[in-house]
């Protein structure tokens, strides 16, 4: 899931909780899955790339991403 | 009903002349004693011209000239035909398809121009004639006349369409950046990227962003991007130029190559003022490669904001939900009141371990780039410089540890205030 498809999936299960009529278990349910969309969605903004890439293409159609020295 | 060829007979007669040119047999008046001296030795008219011809090529090589283009006519073979002059002489000019579809332009009439070209004969009518290779308009006339050419063109097929424009990702996970590797672009987009969102990896795309290969190089590099299929966002752009620098992005294929790309597209051709056709036909413009970046991703510091900010209203309505829980079994009350405080108490112990998560995932402790946080010696955390005086003992936690410190003094400013959202 995409940082932001985690950010709108906890934002609805926010606005669910608020709602009056879920069941207490269904709420407890709802609240791990939007722990998991946070935890996923911190870890998208915890990769930290260095270096700038250069894509390559080889003779044979595949490519690669070596670091580009300045 | 006259045919259109009658109406009209020069470009029949123009056109023959490719083959006229080659077709004149070689001259022979100098082949002969005394050509053309005596009757008997009468020269050809065609030997005449040819002789001008050759006498002309040899005395006057090509050069520059400049004047006014008057009654021009594209044949439907593509060659040019056109007088140019200025207040006191003219002269037939003729441009042939091969040369013509190089030039920016077909000028309008009465248009200044400057033209490269060969002072040679016209056999088939005997008249001078200037064959151009190369035409430049003088000013921006011919320049404005091309962009809106080929801007009808793509604009008939619905490219500039504003409803055709994507949004950018939100967060993209990778940007192709299609521009030359030793620019100042490429290196001003990777360090406001690098600034503000290190979670976005760069991938440089080599692309000549100069000279007559410019548009084609361009082409090539977003055709491998679409190969290579990594990138969720392309910036394509190069720092500032001449308008001749720029030109190569107001390349029709090019332009078309952008608007077919099956990521968004921001465009970043420095230049403030003239907007290219690629700007027009990506899905953001902007004016810099510096301004491109920053289009591109979120700063770092606002999501990692947002995400605690929804931490928090995740915890507030989980904790809300079940102090109402609580709250109605508490009324519900006598006889059963032993079993269910017990349920009650199940789930609010579950709860606190809910509560242990919700804290061990605060985005401070993960997001560890350039982020710190700092504790009181109870290991209450500071956020405020009144949490602190001087001579207090502070641990700095990191990324990969800790750092005890020793406050020297403390120094009240005005409080940060939060950024705003970017713009799109």
């Amino acid at each position: 899931m995409s940082f932001e498809a985690s950010v709108r999936r906890v934002e609805e299960i926010v606005r669910a909780l608020e709602g009056e009529e879920l069941a207490l278990e269904r709420a407890l349910l709802l609240f791990e899955e939007g722990i998991a969309c946070l935890r996923e969605a911190s870890l998208e903004l915890s990769k930290a790339e260095q270096a700038v890439r250069l894509l390559r293409e080889r003779a044979d159609g595949s490519f690669d991403t070596p670091e580009l020295r300045a | 009903m006259p045919s259109q060829d009658l109406l009209d007979p020069a470009p029949s007669l123009f056109e023959d002349e490719d083959t006229a040119c080659v077709s004149v047999p070689p001259a022979r008046y100098d082949a002969m004693p005394d050509p053309g001296g005596t009757p008997a030795s009468a020269i050809t008219v065609a030997t005449l011209t040819a002789a001008t011809r050759d006498i002309l090529e040899g005395a006057v090589p090509p050069v520059w000239v400049r004047g006014e283009v008057v009654g021009f006519k594209e044949h439907r073979s593509g060659h040019w035909y056109f007088t140019l002059k200025d207040a006191e002489a003219q002269i037939r000019c003729v441009a042939w398809a091969s040369d013509a579809r190089r030039f920016l332009a077909a000028p309008d009439e009465g248009m200044a121009v400057i033209v490269r070209g060969q002072l040679t004969v016209f056999p088939g009518r005997g008249e001078l004639q200037f064959r151009v290779r190369a035409l430049e308009g003088v000013g921006e006339g011919l320049w404005r006349k091309a962009l809106e050419v080929t801007r009808a063109r793509l604009e008939a097929d619905g490219l500039l369409a504003a409803e055709r424009k994507r949004s950018l990702p939100f967060l993209p996970r990778c940007i192709a950046v299609v521009t030359s590797t030793d620019g100042a672009a490429l290196h001003d987009v990777a360090a406001v990227i690098r600034r503000r969102c290190p979670a976005t990896r760069i991938v440089a795309v080599e692309a000549t962003v100069q000279g007559r290969e410019a548009a084609a190089s361009v082409r090539a590099a977003l055709a491998r991007v679409c190969r290579w299929g990594g990138a969720d966002l392309v910036i394509v752009g190069r720092g500032g130029g001449s308008r001749e620098d720029l030109w190569a992005f107001n390349d029709e294929r090019l332009a078309r190559a952008v608007a077919d790309m099956p990521v968004p597209v921001i465009s970043a051709v420095g230049h403030e003022i003239d907007v290219t056709l690629c700007d027009l036909v990506a899905d953001w413009r902007a004016p810099t490669p510096s301004a491109a970046a920053e289009a591109a991703v979120p700063q770092l510091a606002d999501l990692v904001r947002q995400l605690g900010d929804l931490r928090d209203a995740l915890g507030a309505a989980v904790l809300e939900r079940l102090g109402a829980a609580r709250q109605r079994l508490r009324v519900a009350g006598g006889a059963v009141s032993g079993a269910a405080a017990q349920v009650v108490e199940r789930r609010g112990l579950r709860l606190q371990g809910l509560g242990g998560r919700l804290d061990a995932l605060s985005p401070l402790a993960t997001l560890a780039r350039g982020y710190a946080v700092l504790h009181g010696v109870s290991g209450q955390a500071i956020t405020s410089t009144s949490g602190l005086a001087a001579g207090d003992r502070f641990m700095v936690r990191l990324r990969d540890g800790r750092v005890d410190g020793l406050a020297e003094r403390v120094e009240p400013g005005p409080p940060l205030t939060p950024a705003t959202p970017r713009a799109p």
